[in-house]
């Protein structure tokens, strides 16, 4: 292939481990021919994909220009980095790991503040009384200034902070933070509270596409054949194989348990003998075992599929739709 | 290229006019930096305005930006000089920075900052009048001027008898669209405090403050909170208290309700405007004598200074958005509709800033800004 598809992973920690893991599950291996210190990977399934290892803040940078393709980026990045993303870039797909939450956090020792409404008033009085506003410190300066606005909060300023943001209340640098947290229990350590309705964003890592990178034939052909592969695999993880045997299995029985519990017949209704193969949503399967048993079933099998590919290759869609 | 730098100054040239207009009316010209510390603009005028500064730091890590307006770097060059309790009167032509998405980011911006005097009145006039002058000059003949009274609707919240929370609250959220329709909405609802601390909130309620305090203190202590955030204790115990007055009346009085609408729907040229605050303050039982006095009296000073008064449309609504306006404030349209998205002038009083700056004594201030591009579009050629 002359146009290569270029794919952002990150090239470090836990977001690499998990990234490779996500791509290794849809049958996509990442080789870094060189070993870790090499910046660029290969994919022996798909020839045409060309993987990028950057930092994530390069990675939203990248797709924001439109010189990777694809990338893997958590949410709060994205939206932070990127003016105006939903104009430049597409969330295709949350990838279940990296998950966080974007936050606004004051000293728990402000017993008055529940709500952001509450925030408001205290930094308005703040303001009044001092001269002074209330200092927010955060790395996330633009989706801090857009949670507040909407929140008619004005009497604030921020202080950028690039790292142990939950530690600037209690050194004085600040009054309270916005800052990205999983469990809270970092927040609570340092002797910190998140205001109630102060939940800015529920952030994940996100496979995104850029809007502004070259799109031409090869490369979109070359990403039909990726999300292909991840979509079936995403697919897979939302259904189990169920099979069974008996005479009295017919149409009108499958009808009901498509009614019922949301069965797809991938292989159409049963054979002559009886011979029947579903598609069930995880939850309904133990229903769906007791209903074919009542109908005369004597063994229900139940497998997970590795891959269910499907004619739709919805990821594909989402972003073909978007490149017009 | 070189066409462009011809036609930019040419614009100069013809915007000197401008310099000449005011330094003629007494104002003496000043040239502030271009690269300003970046910290009074983001304090004083709020970090909305982050959005659309252009930011860039030095070795020391300061933070810096190419100004956005003039108003901050010319009072502060003026608390700079020798003696910053006389009154001053200053003029400007030059370059403001914006970054608005699309469209140039540079914008060539003329006005006037008069300090320190303490006839009020007269000077809102004078500055008013001075505006409409440039715009003459640039043959955009009679513009729409708007105008409204920050100072007004501060002095009818504070007549009326409300809980101080809602009285900082309504005169922040005066100048932010949605949000004060917002405020009188929840203000309309009867909704308690918050539900979690109800009990201990209508316990509090009505009780001794000190005795409250001491409670909120020891609350504290107990749950080993040391640090509070640049709060004090009995800051965060008033505040805990004040929620404890809202649980109990939340929801204000009809009356008072019918009165602040009222008030917000008073549109109509000064004149009619004054007489029907002075209806509604009868009406009310409110005491608005003074600012109702100080308010004819400036529409007395702009018809002799020749202003259409009659052609004014002042609203009470009316505001703009930056936080230090104090008094009256202003904006002049061009009447009929071009490419221009916004006043071809505004301006107006801001008593607070001078002290916010740093000033030991209140310097009482008026000015105004012209847009030099718009003026261009919205006048007629040389």
């Amino acid at each position: 292939m002359n146009e290569p598809l270029i794919v952002g992973v990150p090239s470090k920690g836990r977001l690499m481990e998990n990234a490779h893991a996500f791509f290794a599950r849809a049958g996509i291996t990442l080789l870094q021919p060189g070993g870790g210190r090499d910046y660029r990977g290969t994919v022996p399934e798909l020839p045409g994909v060309e993987i990028a290892y950057l930092s994530t803040a390069d990675i939203v940078t990248n797709l924001a220009q439109g010189s990777i393709h694809l990338g893997v980026a958590g949410e709060d990045l994205v939206r932070e980095m990127i003016p105006d993303a939903d104009a430049r870039v597409v969330l295709l797909d949350g990838l279940g790991f990296g998950n966080a939450n974007v936050v606004v956090a004051v000293p728990q020792a402000w017993i008055d503040v529940r709500t952001m409404r509450d925030l408001d008033d205290v930094a308005t009085a703040f303001h009044h009384k001092r001269g002074r506003r209330v200092r927010v410190a955060t790395k996330y300066v633009n989706l801090t200034r857009g949670f507040f606005s909407r929140h008619g909060i004005a009497d604030y300023r921020i202080v950028e902070s690039l790292g142990a943001t939950e530690g600037a209340p209690a050194s004085g640098t600040a009054e309270l933070i916005v800052d990205i947290t999983t469990t809270g229990s970092t927040l609570a350590a340092n002797g910190l509270k998140v205001v109630d309705d102060g939940v800015m964003l529920r952030s994940q890592a996100n496979l995104v596409a850029s809007l502004q990178a070259e799109w031409g034939t090869d490369a979109r052909a070359t990403a039909r054949a990726l999300l292909d592969r991840i979509a079936a695999e995403r697919r897979a993880h939302t259904m189990r194989e169920v099979r069974t045997r008996f005479p009295d299995a017919d149409a009108e029985m499958v009808a009901e348990a498509k009614g019922r519990f949301g069965v797809i017949a991938p292989l159409g209704g049963p054979t002559s003998s009886g011979m029947l193969t579903l598609l069930c949503p995880p939850d309904a399967v133990h229903l769906l075992a007791t209903f074919l048993r009542e109908h005369g079933a004597e063994h229900v099998m139940v497998a997970a599929p590795e891959y269910v590919f499907a004619r739709e290759n919805p990821l594909f869609d989402k972003l073909a739709e978007r490149l017009g | 290229m070189a066409s462009d730098r011809t036609s930019s100054s040419a614009r100069t040239n013809r915007a000197d006019g401008l310099v000449d207009l005011y330094e003629r009316a007494g104002y003496l010209r000043v040239e502030p930096a271009i690269l300003q510390p970046a910290d009074d603009f983001l304090e004083l005028a709020g970090e909305e305005l982050r959005r659309s500064l252009f930011i860039t730091s030095d070795a020391r890590g300061r933070e810096l930006c190419l100004r956005p307006d003039l108003t901050i770097p010319v009072c502060r060059e003026h608390l700079e000089k020798a003696a910053p309790g006389r009154p001053a009167a200053y003029c400007y032509l030059g370059p403001v920075f914006r970054d608005r998405g699309d469209g140039s980011a540079e914008l060539l911006q003329a006005g006037i900052e008069s300090l320190g005097r303490a006839d009020c009145e007269a000077a809102d006039a004078e500055c008013l009048a001075l505006a409409l002058d440039s715009v003459r000059q640039y043959g955009a003949a009679d513009p729409e001027i708007r105008m409204g009274d920050v100072g007004l609707f501060a002095a009818l919240v504070a007549a009326l008898d409300l809980p101080p929370a809602w009285q900082r609250r309504l005169i922040k959220d005066f100048n932010r669209a949605g949000t004060l329709e917002a405020d009188l909405a929840t203000l309309k609802l009867a909704r308690g405090a918050g539900a979690e601390h109800a009990g201990v909130l209508a316990a509090l309620a009505g009780s001794d403050p000190a005795a409250a305090r001491a409670l909120v203190a020891d609350l504290l202590s107990i749950a080993g909170i040391k640090a509070v955030g640049g709060r004090t204790v009995a800051e965060i115990a008033e505040r805990f208290l004040e929620q404890a007055e809202l649980g109990a009346a939340t929801r204000l009085p009809a009356e008072t309700m019918a009165v602040i609408e009222r008030y917000l729907a008073i549109v109509g040229d000064p004149d009619e405007a004054s007489a029907a605050l002075r209806t509604l303050a009868a009406d009310a039982a409110l005491d608005l004598s003074a600012p109702l006095d100080a308010f004819e009296q400036r529409s007395g000073f702009l018809a002799a200074g020749g202003a259409d008064v009659s052609g004014i449309r002042f609203a009470t609504a009316f505001g703009r958005t930056l936080d230090y306006y104090s008094g009256m404030v202003f904006e002049l349209h061009a009447k009929k509709k071009s490419r221009a998205d916004g006043p071809l002038a505004a301006g107006g009083r801001y008593d607070r800033l001078l002290t916010l700056l740093g000033s030991a004594n209140p310097v009482p201030a008026v000015g105004f800004a012209v847009w030099i591009e718009r003026l261009e579009q919205a006048g007629g050629r040389p």
